[in-house]
Parts: structure tokens; C-alpha cells; sequence
């Protein structure tokens, strides 16, 4: 590959390739604002100058060059660092803080914000400027987002976003000069499905998502990578997180799954992880027609001997998950039913689903398939089918045991009548829903940004989510249920971590073959076969 | 929202571009004098229709030149120009003597609608300064004594303004 | 006694001549034309390059030069654009010849067009200018009647249409690249480089930028050659240019001048010196943003590479002469009021810097400078050179340095009387 020298360092490129995208493959981090590298080069913020003291034909160029629309050349040598570039930077740093407000301290970009890092970095602190700054109105633009134009550096992100990435162009650059702003057209607020991204890609506090104004200074908050489980799609996220309390999600970059996106429906979801009145935090057993709060042990001694008397057929045995189970739960649930009666009636619900697809690559990240395992319960041989034929078949006859994981099937009365007649039903779930009526036994799992496991997208793509906050005391994570519940029954089950479960499907089943949780690693990689 | 004689107009200069968004600065000229003389929301949201681009595209494209207007302007529109050639040879006294004249600042336009002043940067015409643009018409080497005749004119209504005919109105000959 | 060299206005300067299409055919007018259209194409590129044809929109790039740089053969049209935004204060030769000799320019600009291969060409006039465009409407209307324009021009196989593009209100449309944003229906912001607009200009397709005037002078090149047209200059800086004389002289106006003629002749005898009968003060020697000169500065020759030397440019061959009474101050401050004026905003350093150094050359205005702010000003206004995408940073930084390095004592006059 050829090869250019960025301040003495050696630095290979494609052909082509800018040489601030070359420098950051090999770890380099020019200063920059305007550059993004899913939007299209415009040069304005001039903040990525560098000095091109040979352009690869033995030539310096003429003046400082900006790095994010000048081609890498073969042998260039560059300097990033010197007087005149520093000065350069700083002289940028100076003209970008003229019409800023500064006003870090209820800025919610503070923390994460480049201007306030570069500013430390290359700023002299105090404008000398001593006229009065720009002002625009604060305004709400958007569902999703706010807009304070103060604060704004125009390096028209936005406005790309909107053209390039979304398409929908509810955003645009107006006037010119001194005046230059941004705005959706005569103040519509926007539409698009994906607007917290304009809050990522706005590198200081003009455009801030709503949801998070005012809540928390962002230096605060520790983030966990994970991903959306909100449908197929699996976005890569952080999920961050202050005192055990989850603030946001945000997305994390992915070439293969959303890039750098993920859509607002996702984002808001992280508000399901908060303050839950509705969860149920311990083991609880129906004693009498009531439901009786019991020990882990206990529960599990209870469920023992009533599975004794009812002593079922195999084919009197169902289990049904819903779709937020990982592979981990799913692989579990269908061994025990396998290994403890001999069952293979293991259900999932295997909707009809189509893919949203546009001009625009980001239009893809949407599907009307809410299932974040859709893939995995397949490849798992767990039983569905659209309209749920195979599930009522099998309900149509005696069912004495049904195991339920999550919600399923909540929409199909149809079924929860059929299931209702299930002599022993043993609910595996967060909250009380109509299972805890009908349940004899409830067994309190975990949310997920409290346990880990993984999950196969649309694309086959096997990806990890991660523990990001504690669960509370009494519950367990539903893979850690299930292996008791295996062991309780006298079967093998030696499983100690969520990543032994995950060995043990690579072990077994060839769609997963040899996968463990190192070589998903943070960013997933494909099933074996599919 | 054109009138059919303007829709002609449009078509005609959509014409002439390989692709409709070129013609955007020349339908805009044509809408803003179909609406006499200023450009609303809706007009931005039809031109953006004619030429088939984003209506912010068009706000965006509207806004970054001094000649389209958001407001009405006044039956005349005085521009004079004070840059620097103009500026050595009294174009700021042509600009003074006519705010005072008509007790109206620059960028405003008067409640009876019919004036307006603009001070204007270069006109191209430096040699031959002061220089003011009436309506479409170049005054060239102003006095104050010459400035005054032509506005006595204007308020008695006895001067004649050539229409604004853009080259592009005009159905081609060829 | 320096005296006009006529060969672009050889016509305008004949009395009652009207310049529409008859008088200028009368004239020999369109010959260059058909003998081009005879001629190939690249033979008539290596005749303008051959005659060191230099821009006259104010970069002075190499004419000839520029056409060859054409991307070809990529399946897509090419386009040969006239830059007619004239907008540089002190500048107003393009509208002269568009009021005044439309159809030599025309003559050369369809030459051009059968150079480069382009068959629709466009003429992107500044929105000001109406009685200009209308006159040049009706001299394309004219080629149009008489098959000059169209299908078959001048009998030839050669298919041309020009269209004439009313701009808006932007000078910095002037520059090329944001001349072809605004042409294509856009914002008329400067693109960063590369691509060039030889390989992507309008709408992606090779391009051309020129000037009006240097269009004009491809007729004569034509019929006289290469060799005598280098004969109108010193070495590199061939033929005669359109020179704009404007401030404080007896006789402002456009005049046709041989490259390399002595500025102070042109300011003394084709300007009839300063007006009034006052002291010179300085000259500014090629448009609002070239460095300014000192009297004692003007003894050189005027084109391209002497203005160089003299660490100045001639730019738009616009000559603004300002005399004793000046106050170079108010002046410098007006000049830098333009280019904030019109700044596109894309670029941080001009977007800021334009307006920070209007307002701190505002407070000299006032009477209010302090010597630190003299300071800053040279600092702030300085810093902007080299740093922005597109050269308005500098042409607004370049006159305000010139100012503050020659006229010092101005601005100290200025300051606030505490300091
Ligand atoms: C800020 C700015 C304004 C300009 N304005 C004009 C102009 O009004 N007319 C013009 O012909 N060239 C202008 N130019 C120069 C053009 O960019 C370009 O160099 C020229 O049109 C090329 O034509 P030429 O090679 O025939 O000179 C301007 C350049 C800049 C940077
Ligand atoms: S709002 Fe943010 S992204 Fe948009 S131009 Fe301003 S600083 Fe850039
Ligand atoms: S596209 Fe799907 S996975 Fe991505 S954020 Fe939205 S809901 Fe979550
Ligand atoms: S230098 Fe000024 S005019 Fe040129 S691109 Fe930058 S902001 Fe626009
Ligand atoms: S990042 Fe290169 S100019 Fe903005
Ligand atoms: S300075 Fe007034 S027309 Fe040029």
C-alpha cells in the first residue's frame, strides 16, 4: 500500500483516501469539526489544517492545507504539530469562540463537546473580542430535538444529514455571511425517524436531543457497549448510565450493522429501564388461589415436586418465549424442555416482516420486524410460524405445563385462553402483566441492560449486549433460572456464565459453530452457516 | 400558482438548463415579480415544485442573495451604491440627501408604499459615480441638483421606468 | 503623451457606431468566426495558448492553458461558462463591452465554444445588471436570426445555444467555482479544490470559467495570430486589457490599454490627472483587493508581473485613485465593510474574521482606536490570509494589511483621545 509520513509516522492508504480518514485508521485524531466521514467534504471549518511540506513531488504546498479534502499521496510528509500549524489552529479556535457563548456550565453538550476540548487545547481562554455576539432564539425544531443557535459553529453537519443521510431535508443553511444560520424551512419542525443522530454528529451544544436537556452533565455518565433490542436490526449502542440509573442510549459506530446511526424509536427505549412499579422482585408461588412470596430454593423445590404429581406426557409440556430472548434463554428453555420431559414444543412468535428500503442506506436500519432474535430462534430450531398454526395444533391438545418466558403472544387471545387451561404455568419475566393472574409460579428475571447475552439480527449477525447496571438482589438472569431449574431437575447443566451457555451452542449446533463470546467480540460477527 | 402567462415564462426557461434545479435563480426572479416584487413561503414552496428540489433548498438558495425579497418593497426601489469609487466621488452625500428628502432610512420602505432605499454595494459602474438604481434603471454621475430631478419625477409620477424584463422572459426568437 | 492601443474597442470608439449586428459585420465582425470554424478544435486551443492569452477576471491563469486541462472523452458535455459577475469595486469593463460591443464578445465566446466542444453556453451576469443583460439578450437574439447561433452555426455542423443566466445579488459569485454552484441552482458557495472544474464543474461535467473580456479577445487572435497579439505586451503578459479608472481623476472610465504601460501615465494622461488639482494620496491598482500604493510607488509598469513585483496585483485591471482629502480610514473601512458584506459564511476564519475587523476599523471610525486595537486589527485582519477556502478571506486581509503597513499615521490620527 502506499505510504505517507504524518509527523515522522509512517501511514499506509487506499488510494484516494483523505488524509485525515487515512491518519485516523492508523490512531491519529486531526482536529476537526466540519469532516464527518458519512457526510460529503466541504472544508469550511478549517480546524484540520496541516502542513504539507512535501506533496510527493518534492514540493511544499503554498499555504496550509486542510486535511479532510486533500488526498493522501504517495511519500507526502506532513506536519500537524509545528508553530505555523498550532498557530493556524489556534487562530480557527479563536474565530470559532468570536460568536460563541460559552456557556459550558448549562451546556449540555459540556463533557463531549470538541470546541470545549479544543479550546482547552489550542483556545487562549478569553476572547479578546469586546463586542456583543451573535444571538439567534432558542428553538424547538423537532420531536426529538432542540436547536440553540448560539452555540452554533456552523459547520452545517445538520444540514448535510438531513441531504445526504436521512434525505428528507427538512434542514437548511440560510442567509449568508455574518448571518448564516441554521433551520428547518419557515420554522417546520422536523419529521425524519432519525434526529437524535443530528444531536451526535452537532459537535457542540447547538443541537441537543431533548430527552437528556438539562438532566445530567454527560462526564458523569458510564457507558456500556450494547445494542437496541427494539427490533432486527441489533443498532450498536452505549448504553450510559449514572448511580445505576440509565439516561440514554447512543449509538455506537458499526460499519456492518447502522454505521454510525440508530432511529429514535431505539433511542427512546432506554426510558423502559427506569423506575418500574410494576416489577416483581422475588420468586413467588400461588399457595391456595394466592400468590405467596418464597425463596429461590423454596420455589424450586416447590416446582419440583408439583411436576412430579403432574407427571406429563412429553407432549403435555409446552414452553413459548417471546421475542426479546437472547440465544443464551432460547438454547436453555428448549434443553430443558428436551433434557427434564422430553419435549421439543418450544414456540416462538415467527412473524411475516418486510425491510424498509429507500435510496437511503439509513432507511435500512428500520424493519417491521420487531423480533431482536428473530434469526437466532431459528437457527436455534425453536417452532413458529406467522399465523401461529403450529402453537395452536399443539395447545389443542392436553397441556399440563407451559413455561412462559417474557410476554408472548399477548395479542392472540385465542391462545391465552388455550393456555389458561394449563394445570401448571410458570411465568419467567420482569413485570406483572396477565401472567401473574394466571401464573402458579413467577420467577423474577432481569431487564436487558441488566444481563448479558447475545442476540442474531436480521443479517445473521451474532452481536453482544452487556451488563450496564446492577439488577436488584433477589432476581436472577434468565440463563442463570434456567440452569437451576435444569439442575433442580436432576439433569446436566453445568453452566456458570452466560459466555459458558454461548460456548455450549457453539459447541452444538453447527449454525453457530465454534462461536464464543471473544470471537463476537464488540462488534458480532455472522453465524457460521445459515 | 403562477399565472398562465408565467407558467409560460417557466416553462421556457426550464428549458434551457439540463436539469430543472439550474433554472432556480431565474424562476425565482420570475416569481418574486409575479408577486410583486417579494418572495412568501408559498412561493418558495412552488418555485421548489417547478424546479423539483427540497423547499428548504430553495429558503436556502433565496436567502443567500440580496436581490430576492421577504417583504413588500416600495412602488420605487432607490439603490445607491457607496462603495469605495462611489464613496470618493459623494455617493454617502447622494444617500444622505435622499433619506433626508424622503424622511426614510436606508432599508426601509415607506408606509405610503412608495419608496424604498437600499444602500447598495459596488453597481459595477465605479467610473461613473455616484451611482443609484431605480428600479431596474442605472443613474450615473449623480448631484444632489440631478438626484432631486429624478425623484420630483418619481413623486409626480411623470417619470417613465422601463418594465423589468429579464433576458430569460423573452421567448426566443430562434 | 500615452495613448489608447484599440483593438477590443477599435469599434466603440468609432462615433455613431451602434454595435448591433450589421455595424459590427460592416466592421469585419464574425470573420474570426468562420475562419475558427474551419480551423480543428485543439488547433485553435494551441493558437490561444501560443498567444499567452492571460484571464483578465482577475487570476490571470493562462487561457489557453486552461481549455487544455478539459477533461475529455469521459461521455459527458462540456461547458464553456462566461464569468460576466463583475462585482470588484472599481471595476466595470465586462459592462462596458456588454453595453457597448456585445458581438465581439459573443464572436469570441462562440469561437471558444467550438474550441472546447461545448454546446450550450452560459453567461452568468450579475442580477444588477439588467440594461446590460437586455442589450446582450438582443445581440444573441440577433445571431439567432441570422444562423449565427442554433443548429448549424454560420453554415458550419457546429450545434450552439447561449443562454444568458440572471445571477442575483452576490459578488462571490464572481469566483468560479461559486459562479457554478449558483448556476446550478444552489447557494453560491466556493467548493473546496479539488475537483477542478476542468474534470467537475457544471453539474459535474468539465468546465471552463472565463471572463468576458478575455472572450473578447479571441477574435483578433484569430485573425491577426498568435505572434501579433504577443507583440501588444511585454513577455507573459500579451495584448492590450480593458483598463477601469475610477476615484479621483479628471476623466474615470473604461480605456484599452497595451500591458505594460506606466501606471502613472494612465493615471496622468489617460486619467487627466487628479481631480481638482489635488495631491495623490494613493492608488489601488487592480480592484478593491489589491494592495493599496503610495505615491512614490507608482512609477512601474502596469501588468501582470510588474504589479507582482511590486507586491500588489492587477487583478481586474481596476485602477481607484484617491487624493489628499482621503480618509484612508473611512476608506479602508468601507472596502472592508464589502467583503463582510459578502462573505458566503462557509469559512470560519472570513465569516468571523470579516466582521471582527469591520467592527474594530468602525471604532477608528468613531474616533475611538486605541493602539492595542491597532494591534489586533493587523493580528485578526492579518491572520485571516491563507487560512480560508476561497480567496475573499484574502482579498479582504491583503488591502486591510497594505492600509495599516502605509498609512500608519492615519490610524494613530484615529485614535480615541484618552489614548
Ligand atoms: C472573490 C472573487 C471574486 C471574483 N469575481 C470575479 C468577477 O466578478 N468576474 C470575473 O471575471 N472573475 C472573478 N473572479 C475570478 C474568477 O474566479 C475566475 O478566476 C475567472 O472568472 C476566470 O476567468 P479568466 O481566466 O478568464 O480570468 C473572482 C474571484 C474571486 C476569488
Ligand atoms: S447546528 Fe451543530 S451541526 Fe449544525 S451547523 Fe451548527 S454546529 Fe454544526
Ligand atoms: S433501527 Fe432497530 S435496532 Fe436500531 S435503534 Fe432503531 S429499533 Fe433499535
Ligand atoms: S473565504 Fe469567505 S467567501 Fe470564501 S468560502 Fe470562505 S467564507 Fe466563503
Ligand atoms: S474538518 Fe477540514 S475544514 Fe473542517
Ligand atoms: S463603487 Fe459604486 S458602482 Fe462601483
Amino acid at each position: 500500500m502506499p505510504t505517507f509520513y504524518l509527523d515522522d509516522q509512517a501511514i499506509e492508504f487506499e488510494p484516494g483516501e483523505k488524509i485525515i480518514a487515512a491518519a485516523k485508521r492508523a490512531g491519529i485524531d486531526i482536529p476537526h469539526y466540519c469532516y464527518h466521514p458519512a457526510l460529503s467534504v466541504v472544508a469550511t471549518c478549517r480546524m484540520c489544517l496541516v502542513d504539507i511540506v512535501d506533496m510527493g513531488n518534492g514540493r511544499p504546498a503554498p499555504k496550509l492545507m486542510t486535511s479532510c479534502s486533500t488526498d493522501a499521496a504517495e511519500g507526502m510528509k506532513i506536519l500537524s504539530q509545528n508553530e505555523k500549524v498550532v498557530e493556524g489552529r489556534e487562530l480557527v479556535m479563536e474565530f470559532l469562540l468570536v460568536n460563541h457563548p460559552l456557556d459550558c456550565p448549562i451546556c449540555d453538550q459540556a463533557g463531549e463537546c470538541t470546541l470545549q476540548d479544543f479550546s482547552f487545547e489550542y483556545g487562549s481562554g478569553n476572547s479578546e473580542m469586546e463586542y456583543s455576539k451573535r444571538v439567534y432564539g432558542w428553538r424547538d425544531i423537532g420531536t426529538f430535538v432542540t436547536l440553540e443557535r448560539n452555540r452554533c459553529i456552523h459547520c452545517t453537519r445538520c444540514d448535510r444529514f438531513t441531504r445526504e443521510i436521512t434525505g428528507t431535508n427538512e434542514f437548511g443553511v440560510f442567509n449568508r455571511g455574518h448571518q448564516l444560520t441554521v433551520d428547518t424551512f419557515t420554522d417546520q419542525p422536523m419529521t425524519n425517524k432519525f434526529q437524535g443522530n443530528m444531536a451526535d454528529i452537532c459537535p457542540v451544544g447547538c443541537i441537543t436531543e431533548r430527552e437528556f436537556r438539562f438532566k445530567k452533565r454527560a462526564w458523569k455518565l458510564k457507558k456500556t457497549n450494547s445494542i437496541c433490542n427494539r427490533c432486527s436490526t441489533g443498532c450498536n449502542i452505549t448504553v450510559e448510565e449514572d448511580k445505576n440509573k440509565v439516561f440514554r442510549f447512543k449509538p455506537r459506530e458499526n460499519q456492518e450493522v447502522n454505521q454510525w446511526w440508530m432511529c429514535d424509536d431505539g433511542r427512546i427505549s432506554y426510558r423502559d429501564y427506569g423506575k418500574n412499579k410494576n416489577r416483581f422482585l422475588q420468586p413467588m408461588g400461588r399457595v391456595k388461589g394466592n400468590l405467596v412470596k418464597a425463596s429461590w430454593d423454596q420455589i424450586f423445590e416447590a416446582l419440583k415436586s408439583r411436576i412430579a404429581d403432574l407427571s406429563p406426557n412429553p407432549n403435555e409440556v409446552v414452553a413459548l418465549s417471546d421475542n426479546f430472548a437472547s440465544n443464551e434463554e432460547l438454547f436453555l428453555l428448549k434443553k430443558m424442555l428436551a433434557d427434564v420431559f422430553d419435549s421439543d414444543k418450544i414456540f416462538f412468535p415467527l412473524r411475516a416482516w418486510s425491510q424498509h428500503e429507500t435510496a437511503y442506506p439509513i432507511d435500512s436500519l428500520i424493519t417491521t420486524d420487531k423480533s431482536p432474535n428473530r434469526a437466532g430462534a431459528i437457527a436455534l430450531g425453536l417452532l413458529g410460524d406467522e399465523d401461529d398454526a403450529k402453537l395452536k395444533e399443539a395447545l389443542s391438545e392436553t397441556v399440563k405445563i407451559a413455561f412462559i418466558l417474557g410476554n408472548p403472544f399477548n395479542e392472540d387471545n385465542e391462545i391465552l385462553e388455550l393456555l389458561a387451561k394449563a394445570e401448571l404455568i410458570v411465568y419467567i419475566g420482569t413485570e406483572n402483566n396477565h401472567w401473574t393472574e394466571k401464573a402458579d409460579v413467577l420467577l423474577p428475571g432481569q431487564t436487558h441492560v441488566e444481563k448479558e447475552g447475545t442476540f442474531t439480527n436480521k443479517n445473521s449477525r451474532v452481536q453482544r449486549s452487556n451488563i450496564a447496571v446492577k439488577a436488584p438482589k433477589e432476581t436472577k438472569p434468565e440463563w442463570m433460572i434456567l440452569t437451576e431449574l435444569i439442575q433442580f431437575m436432576g439433569k446436566d447443566a453445568d453452566f456458570h456464565t452466560s459466555r459458558a451457555v454461548f460456548e455450549a451452542i457453539g459447541a452444538s449446533n453447527d449454525h453457530f459453530k465454534g462461536m464464543t463470546f471473544d470471537s463476537v467480540g464488540d462488534l458480532g460477527s455472522l453465524l457460521t452457516s445459515i | 400558482m403562477f399565472s398562465p402567462e408565467g407558467q409560460k415564462k417557466a416553462e421556457h426557461i426550464l428549458s434551457r438548463y439540463p436539469i430543472k434545479m439550474n433554472a432556480l435563480l431565474p424562476i425565482l426572479h420570475l416569481a418574486q415579480r409575479e408577486n410583486k416584487g417579494y418572495l412568501t413561503p408559498e412561493w418558495l414552496e412552488h418555485v421548489a415544485e417547478v424546479c423539483e428540489v427540497p423547499a428548504t433548498h430553495v429558503e436556502g438558495v433565496a436567502t443567500f442573495y440580496t436581490m430576492f425579497k421577504f417583504r413588500p418593497l416600495g412602488k420605487y426601489h432607490l439603490q445607491i451604491c457607496t462603495n469605495i469609487a462611489c464613496g470618493l466621488c459623494g455617493g454617502e452625500k447622494i444617500l444622505e440627501h435622499v433619506e433626508q428628502r424622503l424622511d426614510l432610512h436606508a432599508g426601509h420602505t415607506r408606509e405610503d408604499g412608495q419608496f424604498s432605499i437600499e444602500e447598495v454595494e459596488c453597481l459595477g459602474a465605479c467610473g461613473y459615480g455616484p451611482v443609484m438604481i431605480v428600479n431596474e434603471e442605472y443613474h450615473e454621475r449623480l448631484t444632489v441638483e440631478a438626484t432631486d430631478k429624478i425623484i420630483d419625477e418619481l413623486e409626480k409620477n411623470t417619470k417613465e421606468l422601463p418594465e423589468k424584463i429579464l433576458p430569460l422572459d423573452r421567448p426566443l426568437t430562434a | 503623451m500615452l495613448e489608447e492601443t484599440l483593438v477590443l474597442f477599435k469599434n466603440v470608439r468609432q462615433p455613431g457606431y451602434s454595435g448591433d449586428l450589421a455595424s459590427y459585420q460592416s466592421s469585419g465582425g464574425y470573420s474570426a468566426l468562420k475562419k475558427a470554424l474551419k480551423m480543428k478544435p485543439e488547433e485553435i486551443v494551441n493558437t490561444v495558448k501560443e498567444s499567452n492569452l492571460r484571464g483578465r477576471g482577475g487570476a490571470g491563469f493562462p487561457t489557453g492553458l486552461k481549455w487544455s486541462f478539459m477533461a475529455k472523452g469521459t461521455g459527458k458535455p462540456s461547458y464553456l461558462v462566461i464569468n460576466a459577475d463583475e462585482g470588484e469595486p472599481g471595476t466595470f469593463k465586462d459592462r462596458e463591452i456588454m453595453l457597448k460591443e456585445p458581438h465581439m464578445f459573443l464572436e469570441g465566446y462562440m469561437i471558444g465554444c467550438y474550441a472546447i466542444g461545448c454546446h450550450h453556453g452560459y453567461i452568468y451576469v450579475r442580477g444588477e445588471f439588467v440594461p446590460a443583460m437586455q442589450r446582450l439578450q438582443e445581440a444573441i437574439d440577433e445571431c439567432y436570426q441570422s444562423g449565427l447561433l442554433g443548429d448549424k452555426i454560420a453554415g458550419s455542423d457546429f450545434k450552439l445555444d447561449i443562454t444568458l443566466h440572471p445571477g442575483a445579488g452576490a459578488y462571490i459569485c464572481g469566483e468560479e467555482t461559486a459562479l457554478l454552484d449558483s448556476l446550478e441552482g444552489r447557494r453560491g458557495q466556493p467548493r473546496t479544490k479539488p475537483p477542478f472544474p476542468a474534470v467537475a464543474g457544471f453539474n459535474g461535467c468539465p468546465t471552463s470559467v472565463n471572463n468576458v473580456e478575455t472572450l473578447m479577445n479571441v477574435p483578433s487572435i484569430i485573425n491577426d495570430g498568435a505572434e501579433a497579439f504577443k507583440e501588444l505586451g511585454p513577455p507573459n503578459n500579451a495584448g492590450t486589457h480593458l483598463v477601469s479608472l475610477s476615484g479621483h481623476v479628471n476623466n474615470p472610465g473604461v480605456y484599452e490599454l497595451k500591458m505594460g504601460v506606466n501606471l502613472k501615465d494612465i493615471i496622468y494622461d489617460i486619467g487627466g490627472g487628479i481631480l481638482g488639482g489635488k495631491e495623490l494620496k494613493g492608488v489601488i491598482p487592480g480592484g478593491s483587493s489589491t494592495p493599496v500604493l503610495r505615491p512614490d510607488e507608482i512609477d512601474i509598469p502596469y501588468d501582470f508581473d510588474s504589479l507582482a513585483k511590486a507586491k500588489s496585483m492587477m487583478g481586474s485591471s481596476a485602477i481607484i485613485v484617491f487624493n489628499e482629502d482621503t480618509d484612508v480610514v473611512k476608506f479602508l473601512y468601507r472596502i472592508v465593510k464589502f467583503y463582510n458584506h459578502e462573505s458566503c459564511g462557509q469559512c470560519t476564519p472570513c465569516r468571523e474574521g470579516t466582521n471582527w475587523s469591520r467592527l474594530m476599523l468602525r471604532q477608528f471610525v468613531q474616533q475611538q482606536g486605541t493602539p492595542q486595537q491597532l494591534k489586533r486589527l493587523y493580528r485578526v485582519g492579518g491572520n485571516m490570509m491563507g487560512t480560508t477556502l476561497c480567496p475573499l478571506g484574502d482579498a479582504c486581509a491583503m488591502p486591510l494589511r497594505a492600509f495599516l503597513e502605509k498609512y500608519p499615521e492615519e490610524f494613530q490620527a484615529h485614535f480615541a483621545e484618552a489614548s
